[in-house]
């Protein structure tokens, strides 16, 4: 029962295979992995995607990667939090008018800390959303075939094309260092 | 990145380490990381299973005086006049100290670009969490009608009845509740890439499938790594305030307050500091029996424990001078009332559990500025033990000290004192905290594989210019 279970999940995390047209080179060395990015670039294949098991500042240059957007989203979420908040405290107070010790209906001070804690509430479910929308997450199905090397020391380098364009790209991998270059038609 | 992290290796893997000389062995490679962290996620063994079985046993010890207490009421717990906040609020205030220094390590150490944080602050992290978690019960247990805690939160009725957002008890709701979402969200985020690490290897098909889950889908993209990045430093960047202000909204439970020893400016700060002092104690208390177990030596180095260590002596020496200023306010200050209470915290009923305190906090921190010490793995595991037992009496002291003297004389009367239910709470809350972190271990990556392999220098084929 277990072991069927067990056989059934294998089949479902394993899914259909993608159907994808391009070229994937694995490289070892970063300079390499590099190299190839910026020579891509410069044939024309802006498109790019480089798979690696941590970032590497000399490929982000290469691909010229902008910094994420994610902090706009991140600002909007703190914005909204602390006016809600705030807003939150006012309206109570307003909607039922007790005045408690002398003290002023809209009392600022001790509202700082409501609006201050639902500024960062909001801003860090913002941040979390905006990276998941911009970083397309969770990932269902696969945009380009992906290895397990890629999450342990291998850098791979999908670049999309088909026809004729395949077999230049491939030499282009290659001839940057690629350990693997694989065709997908 | 950190020098250590490459050097201080073992000569070979599962080699009894040896930390006075730090020999030297292979070269820590990207693949070997992945293998040594995935060490940790196997079929537990029989003293995993025994430690978990005796956790388990005490949980429910716990969940019977709990019980208990629901059934007849918070009298049972022996709570009194004037001592009606007894040591459920130091339990509470204890865990989310306890949960501080998780969120020190990630964020405010990433800010600052200190590398060795890249080492311990996962299972930092995980501590945090389930610091929360457990801290978060104390103020429900507490409750005479448990069952009515979600009137704390604000939410539209039929009676348009709202909280009171001047008082600072519900300060503490929002801190608290935005603590618990905030450091649970970048807990799992951090998570995302190792999980995906994890999912290419773990051939257990249902392992496979947590990893798959806490992956969400993860590649490793270029665009991925991007808004992963980006994102993570706006979880430090608001992370950072909100650490120092959770522990600042929970004394100001305290310190709005007119009661003798409460009402103190100092007392944010003096939190604060006291917090992370736990806190780190804490993560060192958990990372040295994990790296002897499981011999990760080379990746929680003895630099590591070192640094971690002067953390301790850094905030122990900030809580020793807030000690001393509170007495030095008292006797410079107007109020006759703080003199008396503070006198009688050292010498009065209670002065076993202030020396208890001022022993484990002020005291026993100095042998750190020792190197001896710091780099003694089993002292500095027993130095850590004393700290966390001298926190857990400093928040003792603070919160039944005050209650048990406060101004009318006729209330001096002292008859507090802990009850079996609230040891048996007590005990029950740790066995709670213990209960998340061995699954946690055993299920998740404890250590940051991407992080990790961040320190090595990358592959190149030619030299760097």
């Amino acid at each position: 029962m277990i072991a069927a279970l067990g056989r059934q999940i294998d089949k479902l995390l394993a899914g259909k295979p993608g159907k994808h047209q391009g070229v994937m080179g694995v490289f070892y060395y970063v300079d390499d992995a590099a190299s190839a990015v910026k020579a891509a670039r410069e044939q024309g294949h802006k498109n790019l995607t480089v798979f690696s098991p941590v970032p590497h500042h000399d490929i982000e240059r290469a691909n010229e990667q902008g910094p994420s957007l994610v902090r706009w989203i991140t600002f909007t979420g703190g914005v909204l939090g602390i006016t809600g908040g705030f807003a939150l405290c006012i309206y109570s107070v307003m909607s039922w008018p007790i005045v408690v010790g002398g003290k002023e209906l809209i009392s600022l001070p001790p509202f700082v800390v409501i609006g201050y804690e639902s500024m960062i509430l909001l801003a860090g479910l913002a941040n979390l959303l905006g990276m998941l929308a911009l970083g397309r997450l969770p990932q269902i199905g696969l945009r380009a075939p992906y290895d397990p090397r890629f999450s342990e020391d291998r850098i791979g380098i999908w670049v999309p094309c088909s026809g004729q364009a395949s077999e230049k790209v491939r030499e282009l991998l290659r001839g940057h260092g690629a350990e693997e270059v694989n065709v997908h038609a | 990145m950190s020098g250590a992290t490459v050097t201080d290796v073992p000569k070979s893997h599962g080699e009894r380490y040896d930390d006075a000389t730090h020999a030297r062995g292979p070269e820590i490679t990207q693949k070997s990381i992945n293998d040594d962290v995935m060490r940790l996620i196997t079929r537990p063994g029989p003293l995993w299973w025994a430690i978990f079985l005796l956790d388990l046993l005490i949980l429910t010890i716990g969940l019977l005086a709990e019980r208990n207490q629901i059934v007849h009421g918070v009298g049972v717990a022996g709570h009194t006049r004037p001592v009606m906040w007894a040591s459920y609020v130091a339990n509470f205030v204890f865990w989310v100290g306890i949960a501080h220094c998780g969120t020190l390590v990630s964020a405010i150490l990433f800010l600052f670009r200190s590398h060795f944080r890249r080492a311990v602050y996962r299972i930092a992290e995980a501590m945090t969490v389930f610091g929360v978690l457990t801290a978060g019960l104390f103020p429900i247990i507490h409750l005479g009608r448990p069952w009515f805690a979600y009137w704390l939160f604000p939410y539209p009725n039929q009676r348009q009845l709202w909280p009171n957002f001047r008082s600072p008890l519900e300060w503490d709701v929002f801190a608290v509740s935005t603590y618990l979402t905030v450091s649970s969200i970048f807990f799992l985020v951090g998570i995302i890439p190792d999980a995906a690490a994890a999912r290419d290897r773990v051939k257990n098909p249902y392992l496979k499938l947590v990893m798959t889950i806490f992956s969400f889908g993860w590649t490793g993209s270029n665009n991925q790594w991007k808004h992963f990045y980006g994102a993570y430093l706006y979880f430090a960047a608001i992370a950072t305030p909100l650490v120092l202000s959770v522990h600042s909204v929970v004394s100001w439970d305290f310190a709005m307050s007119q009661v003798p020893g409460w009402h103190s400016t100092i007392f944010a700060p003096y939190f604060v500091a006291g917090a992370i002092f736990s806190g780190v104690a804490m993560v060192i208390n958990l990372i040295i029996p994990i790296r002897a177990g499981f011999k990760l030596h080379h990746i929680v180095t003895m630099d590591h424990l070192e640094k971690l260590s002067k953390l301790v002596l850094l905030t122990g020496t900030i809580v020793t001078y807030s000690y001393l200023c509170e007495f030095f306010l008292a006797w410079y200050g107007p109020s006759s009332y703080e003199r008396d209470l503070f006198w009688w915290r050292a010498t009065g009923h209670f002065s076993w559990a202030f020396w208890i305190m001022f022993g484990c906090n002020a005291g026993v921190p100095l042998l750190l500025w020792f190197k001896q010490v710091r780099t003694n793995v089993p002292l500095l595991f027993v130095l850590c033990l004393f700290v966390n037992v001298g926190m857990y009496f400093e928040r003792f002291v603070i919160i039944i000290t005050s209650l048990a003297r406060p101004f009318e004389p006729m209330s001096w009367d002292v008859n507090y004192r802990m009850s079996w239910t609230e040891g048996a709470v007590l005990a029950g809350s740790f066995a709670w905290f213990f209960m998340f972190f061995l699954i946690f271990v055993r299920l998740l990556p404890a250590f940051s594989i991407a992080e990790i392999k961040e320190t090595l220098p990358p592959p190149l084929r030619r030299k760097p210019s």
